[in-house]
């Protein structure tokens, strides 16, 4: 059920007895430019620590325990070139509590977003420096992370160097020294006033109540985001780029990238979705089961689409002296494909499994939520028959887009010398 | 087949108990897709040293053979279980603890064949000298990945701190020289003695008709033959129960951006079983909120020091024979850190008087998180509480959780903050 509260501000209702939460999510859409990741990011965290009503974080989650502990988080983001702002909340359904939840979070949802804690046009400037820090130790403890932060050092390579795609999402600390107290009130301006919303609630409740409530927050109109800025898409490099890094790690980490050209729910698609199931999307795969299981040459080797960005990964875990021989044995998995070399049986294990995995995310409110949000930005709707869908797809079109991957870089993460 | 309808969440459960002594629990969740099934034999990493089946002394076995057996259980003579699962598009996996070995599935479609596969491949072992052989060079590189992970370390270092002459000290994968150790025959004692069914429980919850359900896993386990029931004998005591072999601090330097910080508290032996234990547990989980969930003051002066900040968590593990709690944040302050957390912990009393008012808020946003995790068939059914808690659903702990007043609180503080229990390990970056 969709409604209009203002233009470019749209409710989207989805009426279900299947949980005992109830979920909402407010999204805040504008395309990502090289600098706006960080700022949003540290909006984001002030917006979910206090509010002028509620001025510390003790205050603002002693209400949210009220509220029969309540959750409301508030993070960062994106679709494709589109930079997204989150605000989640889930809370027990009316009928576990003893007072009308519902409105409340509503309300508080308001404070937090209408009424931040800024005073003559700047943020409060204790709670300002430290979610900087703060931000600062998060966007540092992420790479502690060493499988994480050989994905980001691979991506880095891959996109080039005048790339928005370069910036994750949650910011750069470089970034953090230009934002002020009264840069970030631009940045939520900029954000509360002319960002596309999208506001889906999910549970079992009443829709035209649910759309009484939501009406009580002071959205305004702002113009569209054009659908067709979501998917980003670069020329191929001249040549493999090759980068190896050493720090020390007992277990070495080796990326690729591959440009595939396959965007979200575009022809190729489905085809793509079961081609990644059968490299390395799945324990069914080329990767898991020769490289790892056969061979044991790695604990985990596994691959990932971004259909967001025309990018599909490879990541393992492997002995740094394996190296070469890992690259030439993932590189003849993908041949393999191309030359159409897999049987029909595991094709089909693949696909069972994606469809499992689909059914089985109906059953997982943040996920419905999810793909919601997608569609909406993309201006899709729902997937009706994504079994005969995934099960339409013929061995051709799989060996057709195996054969459009193209591999652009590799990087190794090693604890030793090459 | 017992029947129990918890009103309040229109929730119901069966119970049965196969004649082989095989417990079936079920948790059959409306408007579900996915039906989660999880087979469970109560034995874990710590429990080392048993009395093999038929046997009369005790033998002692080398670390890592729990989670080795649960990796080897999936491997048979011509296939992987893994992918019969696989063939009928199930989603599988298997997971080891100090004191339990899971083996589960999850499916939206043919739930009879997932669940013969299922009870088939965990009641049928195969192991032979090669397969261990190969095994080993696979564990060995899953230990080493852990060696990598700060967060990892940081939590074995402070279990080698509170229980420094125990099992739990050792990663539940043992170590690369204790599997090269491991054989087949020690695996097939070892498999004798803990996956009798009377050793065992599964537990089904999401999608199913159960009447039928039950059917099917009671022909699937008519068709098998079973040695006869025999409990098995483990020791399992603590080396010294009163923890004064407690190591107050130790640190590890490793290539970290910043430095990690733990507090720890080994919990002493109490008499309770059942649900007076889960009503212990719950009241303890209960006590550390009022100490240290962000509604208290003693976060907010401590995040706005920088003290603390977002990576801040503590948990209460209470599994068969021993429990303990712990804190850890990323800080600058490490020495600080632990100076506060320990001081909070010692003037509880203060603490909880601190919080009369607020204290319904507080237990109710803990009610409202439970509640909210019985939409998660996951979560319902690693939330049943098996032996430890005398079967205890989710539905129980929240109904216990209500029992809880603050009253309780004083009492689980002096019996379970003991300054004796206290330990710090800290994880510190290498470039200082």
């Amino acid at each position: 059920m969709d409604f209009c509260l203002q233009p470019g501000v749209n409710l989207h209702i989805i009426p279900t007895k299947q949980f005992k939460l109830t979920h909402v999510l407010i999204n805040f859409a504008t395309p990502q430019t090289n600098t706006n990741a960080t700022s949003r990011n540290l909006l984001a965290n002030l917006l979910e620590t206090s509010t002028h009503l509620y001025p510390t974080q003790t205050a603002l989650a002693r209400q949210l325990a009220k509220l029969y502990g309540a959750y409301v988080t508030m993070m960062v983001g994106r679709v494709g070139r589109l930079h997204t702002v989150r605000l989640k909340a889930s809370f027990v359904n009316d009928r576990y509590s003893d007072q009308p939840l519902f409105s409340q979070v509503i309300d508080l949802i308001n404070q937090m977003l209408f009424h931040p804690l800024v005073e003559q046009g700047e943020f409060d400037s204790p709670t300002f420096r430290l979610q900087v820090n703060n931000l600062a130790s998060t966007i540092k403890s992420l790479y502690d992370d060493k499988q994480f932060y050989a994905h980001q050092k691979l991506c880095a390579l891959y996109y080039q160097s005048n790339s928005v795609m370069r910036t994750p999402s949650f910011g750069q600390l470089a970034d953090l020294p230009r934002l002020t107290p009264a840069s970030l009130v631009n940045t939520y301006q900029q954000m509360i006033n002319d960002d596309r919303v999208d506001i889906f609630v999910m549970g079992d409740v009443q829709p035209e109540a649910v759309r009484d409530q939501i009406g009580t927050l002071p959205f305004t109109a702002r113009l569209q985001t054009k659908q067709s800025a979501v998917f980003y898409n670069q020329p191929l490099h001249d040549d493999i780029l090759q980068v190896y890094e050493r720090q020390r790690i007992t277990q070495a980490k080796l990326n690729l990238g591959y440009q595939l050209p396959v965007y979200y729910r575009q022809p190729t698609y489905f085809p793509a979705v079961v081609f990644n199931g059968l490299f390395g999307g799945s324990p069914y795969s080329k990767l898991f089961t020769n490289v790892r299981e056969k061979a044991s040459l790695a604990y985990y080797a596994s691959s990932r689409l971004s259909p967001f960005s025309g990018l599909m990964t490879v990541q393992t875990g492997i002995k740094a002296a394996d190296h070469d021989q890992v690259v030439d044995m993932i590189n003849q998995q993908l041949t393999a494909i191309q030359h159409g070399e897999f049987d029909q049986a595991t094709v089909q294990e693949i696909k069972d499994a994606i469809i499992n995995q689909q059914q089985a995310g109906k059953d997982l409110a943040t996920n419905v939520l999810e793909h919601r949000l997608v569609e909406q930005l993309l201006g899709l709707q729902p997937v009706k028959n994504f079994a005969d869908q995934i099960n339409a797809v013929s061995n051709e079109q799989i060996v057709k887009v195996a054969s459009m991957a193209k591999l652009q870089t590799t990087y190794l993460l090693s604890g030793e010398k090459r | 087949m017992d029947k129990k309808v918890y009103s309040e969440f229109e929730q119901p459960v069966y119970q049965a108990q196969l004649a082989n002594g095989l417990a079936v629990h079920m948790i059959p969740m409306r408007n579900f897709h996915k039906t989660y099934a999880m087979f469970t034999t109560n034995f874990g990493s710590i429990d080392n040293q048993f009395i093999p089946y038929g046997g009369k002394d005790y033998i002692r076995v080398p670390d890592g053979v729990a989670h080795f057996l649960e990796h080897k259980m999936f491997e048979k003579e011509d296939h992987d279980a893994f992918d019969l699962f696989g063939q009928l598009g199930a989603d599988s996996n298997a997971f080891t603890s100090f004191t339990q070995t899971s083996y589960l599935f999850s499916t939206t479609s043919h739930l009879h064949e997932n669940l013969d596969v299922l009870l088939d491949f965990v009641q049928d072992p195969y192991f032979t000298a090669q397969t261990v052989a190969k095994e080993q060079g696979i564990i060995g590189q899953e230990i080493q990945m852990y060696d990598d992970d700060a967060g990892w370390r940081l939590y074995l270092g402070m279990l080698g701190n509170l229980y420094p002459h125990d099992p739990m000290h050792i990663d539940i994968a043992g170590t690369v020289d204790s599997i090269s150790q491991i054989t087949a025959d020690i695996l097939m004692k070892t498999y004798r003695t803990f996956y009798q069914p009377s050793n065992m429980n599964l537990v089904i919850t999401g999608k199913m008709d159960p009447q039928e359900t039950l059917n099917w896993v009671t022909i699937n386990q008519q068709r098998r033959q079973f040695d006869s029931a025999q409990k098995p004998e483990r020791k399992n005591d603590l080396y010294d129960p009163s923890g004064h072999d407690v190591i107050p601090f130790r640190s590890l330097t490793m290539d970290v951006a910043r430095p990690k910080v733990m507090v720890g508290i080994r919990g002493l032996p109490v008499s309770y079983t059942g649900r007076e234990l889960l009503h212990y547990k719950l009241a303890i989980d209960l006590l550390l909120d009022v100490l240290f969930d962000d509604t208290s003051d003693n976060y907010l002066r401590l995040y706005n020091t920088e003290v603390l900040d977002d990576s801040f968590s503590y948990n209460l593990e209470m599994q068969r024979d021993f429990y303990f709690a712990y804190f850890s944040s990323d800080t600058e302050q490490m020495e600080r850190f632990a100076d506060e957390v320990i001081a909070i912990l010692e003037s509880a009393d203060q603490q909880i008087e601190a919080v009369r008012t607020r204290f319904v808020g507080i237990k109710n946003a803990e009610i409202g998180r439970l509640i909210g995790l019985l939409d998660s068939p996951e979560a319902q059914a690693n939330h049943f509480g098996g032996q430890l808690f005398d079967n205890a659903t989710l539905m129980d702990e929240i109904t216990e959780l209500r029992t809880i007043s603050i009253e309780d609180l004083y009492q689980v503080a002096h019996q379970f903050i003991k300054s004796e229990g206290i330990s710090v390990f800290q994880i510190v970056p290498e470039h200082r």
